[in-house]
C-alpha cells in the first residue's frame, strides 16, 4: 500500500514552487511570538507568597506535614519544603502549591499541525502555552530547557487564564494548545485556561506523554477538545531507562481516552536503535488496534540528537517508511511519518478510494478536500472538522 | 658516567615541582590539600568537633564570639598547626576563588547560620585570601536572603549570592545523573568549602555535606528516588566537586533528628557544634550517628529501622570519595 502512495507522489515544478510557497507561508507564522504582549520576569513563581499561589487540585495531606500527589503515577510523597518529581509544585507547611499557575514560560501561535494533530481543525491556529517542569525525564527531549528546569530558572510570564483565552480569540485561534513541555504537571493552570477558553468559545488541546492518573485525566477531558499522546515506546524497560516512567499508566490513559469518546492522536518518536525495533513496533501497532480501533491517526516521527543522547544519528527515513507499513500492515488507517517535510506519508488519504484528502508540506495545508468530514467517495473520515457550536 | 633516569624519578621530580612551583594555582591546590592529608592515616578520616555548648543563647541568638573561637580550634585541630592563618594556609592558597557552599533551603530557622558562614570567611580573608575571592553561595539567592545573608554581587569584596538561573548551558553526565551544574563551582571557585547543616531527610535519611550538593545542579527533584541513592554519591564524584572541595564545616549549632528538610521545632535541639573535616564521607557518618543517637535519646528509632539508612554515604565510599566506616573515623572533641 505504502509503494501506491510514493507511485502517485509525482512533484511537478508548478508543484514544487506552490509547496514552496506555502512551506514559506508556513514558517512565517510560526512561531509566531505571542509572549509580547506580556510581562516577562524571572523566579516571581518561587518568590509568591502562599497566598498568592495556586493550590494543587489532586493531593492528599499526610502526617508531619507532608503530602501526597495524586495527579500522576509518581505519586510523590513530598516533605515540608519539597517537590515532587516535577519540580514545579511545592509543600509549604503541608499545603501542596503549584509554583506555575498563570506563569507560562512560552507563548506561541502555531499551526495546529505542528502539534501534530492532523485529523483536528487543520489549517487552525492553536495558542500554545508551557510552564517549566515534567513528570519524566527522557533522555531525548526535545524542548529539555523548559521542561527540565524549574521554574525560577527560567524567564516566565504572568498570564492569567482568562488572559490567555482573550489573546487566542483576539489571535484567531480556534484552540489552546497545553504543549512543548508537559501539561499534566500544570494541570490547574490547564484546567482553569480551558474553561476559560469554552467561555470564549476556544477549544483545547493536551499535548502531553499521557502519564496521568485515571481520575485527574477524566475530570480534565470535560474541558478539552482533543488531545495527542507521546507513546514514547512499547517497552517497559525503554520508558525506565530513557524516561524515567512507565508505560502501563499511558495505554491506562489511551484506553480512558478511548472510553471517553475523546478525540485523540498518538505519536512515536523513532529512536535509531532504542525503540526501532520492527518487532516492537508490530506489537505496539496490533495493541493500539486491537484496544483503540484502526482510526485512531498514528505518527511516527523523525529523531534528532537532544539533550543526553546526541550520539545517534537523525532516524533514517526508510526506517520510519518501515513503520508506516508495519502499522498499515496491522489495520491502521491513518499512519503518518513526522519530521520529513514533504514526505508522502504526511498527507491523508481515503482509506477505501486512496484519493489524497489533506495534502500538507511540513505544517502548511496544500489541499483539504474534505467535506462534511467525508471524501468525495463517502467514506467517512474519522476527526474533528469543524470547531463544536457548543464546546 | 651514565646517567639512568627513570620513570619513578621523573615521577618524583614531578612531583616536587609541582609542590614548589608557586603561581601556579591549580598546582598550590593539590598542594596543600594533599599536606593536610599527610596528618590522616592512609585509610583513616579524621572529624575534629568543636564544641561550645553557651554559642546559643536562651534566646536563639548565635555568639559570634564563640563561633570565631570554634573556628579557630576547629581549623587548628584538624590541619595541625597552632596558628590560625598556618592552618588556612595549608588548605588554601592566596591566589584561591573559594566557594563557600552553604544550606540556606527551609529559612533562618534551619539553614546554614550566617554566623557561622561569614565567620569562616572572616577567618579566611585573615589568613591573607582576599574578600573579592570568597563566595558564598547556594541555590537560590531568595532563600539566602530568607536565610539572612546580607546579599552583595559587588566584585570588589566578599560576595554572597544565590546560583539563580546561571547554570552550565548542557548537562553534564557523573555516574547516574545528568545535570547542569551551577556555574559558581564549573567557572568562578577553584575551591569549596562545604557547610551544611546537620538534619534529618524524609528520603534520604539524614542531610549533611553530600546532600548539600543537591544545591550545585538544576534539577535535585529528578534524583529523588531510592532514598536519593546513588545519586547525592554521583553528584558528588563530579569532578567540580570531587576535585575542588577542600573541607567541610558541619555547622551542628542545632541539630534536627526527624522530620526534616524542613524545620521541625519538636525534634530540633542544641547541639552546640562544629564538625570539621576534609572527608566528605566521613563527617556525613559521624553527623549520621550524632543524628541517630538523638533519635535514640528522644525513644525514637534508628533511622535504619525506621526504613531511611542514609545509604548515599556507602555508594561515596564505595566511589572513593571519602571513608565511611566508623572504626576508620578518628574523631576528636576540642
Amino acid at each position: 500500500m505504502y509503494e501506491d502512495i510514493k507511485l502517485k507522489y509525482a512533484v511537478s515544478r508548478r508543484m514544487f514552487i506552490k509547496q514552496l510557497s506555502c512551506a514559506a507561508f508556513s514558517l512565517g507564522l510560526m512561531p509566531l511570538p505571542a509572549q509580547t504582549a506580556f510581562k516577562i520576569s524571572r523566579g516571581t513563581a518561587y518568590a509568591a507568597t502562599s497566598e498568592q499561589l495556586k493550590e494543587v487540585m489532586f493531593y492528599k495531606k499526610l502526617p508531619d506535614l507532608k503530602v501526597a500527589c495524586e495527579i500522576c503515577p509518581k505519586n510523590c510523597t513530598i516533605a515540608d519544603l519539597e517537590r515532587g518529581y516535577c519540580g514545579n509544585k511545592e509543600n509549604r507547611g503541608g499545603i501542596y502549591y503549584t509554583l506555575i499557575y498563570s506563569r507560562p514560560c512560552a507563548a506561541h501561535i502555531d499551526p495546529i499541525e505542528k502539534k501534530p494533530l492532523f485529523h483536528c481543525l487543520p489549517s487552525t491556529r492553536a495558542f500554545s502555552i508551557a510552564t517549566a517542569g515534567c513528570n519524566f525525564e527522557c533522555r531525548f527531549c526535545q524542548n529539555w530547557n523548559i521542561a527540565q528546569y524549574r521554574p525560577e530558572q527560567i524567564e516566565n510570564m504572568n498570564i492569567s487564564p482568562e488572559e490567555v483565552a482573550a489573546a487566542a480569540r483576539r489571535q484567531g485561534c480556534a484552540t489552546i494548545a497545553y504543549t512543548y513541555s508537559e501539561p499534566v504537571v500544570f494541570y490547574e493552570y490547564m484546567y482553569d485556561c480551558a474553561r476559560a477558553g469554552k467561555k470564549a468559545g476556544i477549544g483545547s488541546v493536551m499535548i502531553s506523554n499521557g502519564y496521568i492518573n485515571e481520575e485527574p485525566l477524566r475530570v480534565l477531558c470535560k474541558q478539552l477538545l482533543a488531545v495527542k499522546i507521546d507513546l514514547k515506546s512499547f517497552s517497559d524497560k525503554f520508558y525506565r531507562d530513557y524516561c524515567s516512567g512507565e508505560l502501563a499508566p499511558v495505554l491506562k490513559s489511551l484506553q480512558v481516552l478511548k472510553e471517553l469518546g475523546m478525540w485523540f492522536e498518538i505519536v512515536v518518536l523513532v529512536i535509531p536503535t532504542l525503540n526501532d525495533s520492527p518487532a516492537e513496533i508490530k506489537e505496539m501497532v496490533q495493541w493500539i488496534y486491537k484496544n483503540l480501533g484502526p482510526d485512531v491517526p498514528l505518527h511516527f516521527s523523525r529523531f534528532h540528537p537532544m539533550y543526553k543522547i546526541k550520539n545517534l544519528p537523525p532516524t533514517a527515513v526508510n526506517t520510519l517508511e518501515t513503520c508506516h507499513k508495519i502499522a498499515q500492515a496491522a489495520g491502521l488507517r491513518f499512519v503518518y511519518i513526522g519530521n520529513v517535510p514533504g514526505h508522502p506519508a504526511e498527507n491523508t488519504y481515503c482509506p477505501r478510494c486512496r484519493k489524497i484528502l489533506i495534502q500538507r508540506m511540513g505544517y502548511a495545508i496544500i489541499k483539504n478536500e474534505i467535506n462534511d468530514g467525508k471524501c468525495s467517495c463517502g467514506h467517512p473520515i474519522p476527526g474533528i472538522w469543524k470547531l463544536p457550536a457548543s464546546l | 658516567m651514565k646517567v639512568c633516569f627513570q620513570r619513578r624519578d621523573f615521577l618524583k621530580l614531578l612531583a616536587k615541582l609541582w609542590i614548589v612551583v608557586p603561581g601556579m594555582s591549580r598546582a598550590g591546590v593539590v598542594c596543600a590539600a594533599d599536606t593536610l592529608k599527610l596528618r590522616s592515616q592512609p585509610g583513616k578520616a579524621q572529624v575534629v568537633i568543636a564544641k561550645r555548648p553557651g554559642v546559643l543563647n536562651s534566646s536563639g541568638e548565635v555568639s559570634v564570639s564563640l563561633v570565631n573561637q570554634m573556628i579557630e580550634a576547629g581549623i587548628t585541630a584538624l590541619t595541625g598547626f597552632s596558628e590560625v592563618k598556618q592552618a588556612w594556609r595549608s588548605l588554601f592558597n592566596p591566589e584561591d576563588v573559594i566557594g563557600i557552599k552553604v544550606n540556606a533551603m527551609g529559612g533562618r530557622s534551619i539553614c546554614t547560620h550566617h554566623e557561622v558562614a561569614f565567620g569562616v570567611a572572616d577567618s579566611l580573608v585573615k589568613a591573607g585570601i582576599k574578600p573579592y575571592n570568597i563566595i558564598i553561595w547556594d541555590r537560590l539567592t531568595d532563600e539566602l536572603r530568607k536565610g539572612g545573608y546580607q546579599i552583595n554581587r559587588d566584585k570588589n569584596s566578599l560576595r554572597c549570592f544565590g546560583t539563580d538561573n546561571d547554570y552550565e548551558p548542557e548537562p553534564e553526565t557523573s555516574g547516574s545523573i545528568g545535570s547542569c551544574f551551577s556555574t559558581i563551582i564549573s567557572r568562578h571557585c577553584n575551591a569549596l568549602i562545604s557547610i551544611p547543616v546537620l538534619k534529618d531527610h524524609d528520603l534520604s535519611g539524614v542531610s549533611i555535606n553530600l546532600k548539600n550538593f543537591y544545591g550545585a545542579i538544576h534539577n535535585p527533584n529528578k534524583y529523588h528516588d531510592n532514598g536519593c541513592d546513588p545519586y547525592i554519591a554521583d553528584v558528588n564524584a563530579h569532578p567540580y566537586i570531587k576535585r575542588k572541595l577542600r573541607l567541610i564545616i558541619c555547622d551542628a549549632l542545632f541539630v534536627q533528628y526527624n522530620g526534616g528538610p524542613g524545620y521541625r521545632p519538636n525534634w530540633s535541639c542544641l547541639y552546640g557544634g562544629l564538625l570539621f573535616s576534609n572527608d566528605p564521607v566521613a563527617v556525613d557518618q559521624v553527623g549520621y550517628q550524632i543524628i541517630d543517637e538523638h533519635r535514640k535519646n528522644h525513644g525514637m528509632k534508628p533511622l535504619a529501622v525506621d526504613g531511611r539508612v542514609p545509604q548515599h554515604i556507602q555508594s561515596a565510599a564505595r566511589l572513593n570519595l571519602g571513608i565511611a566506616d566508623p572504626t576508620k573515623i578518628e574523631t576528636v572533641y576540642v
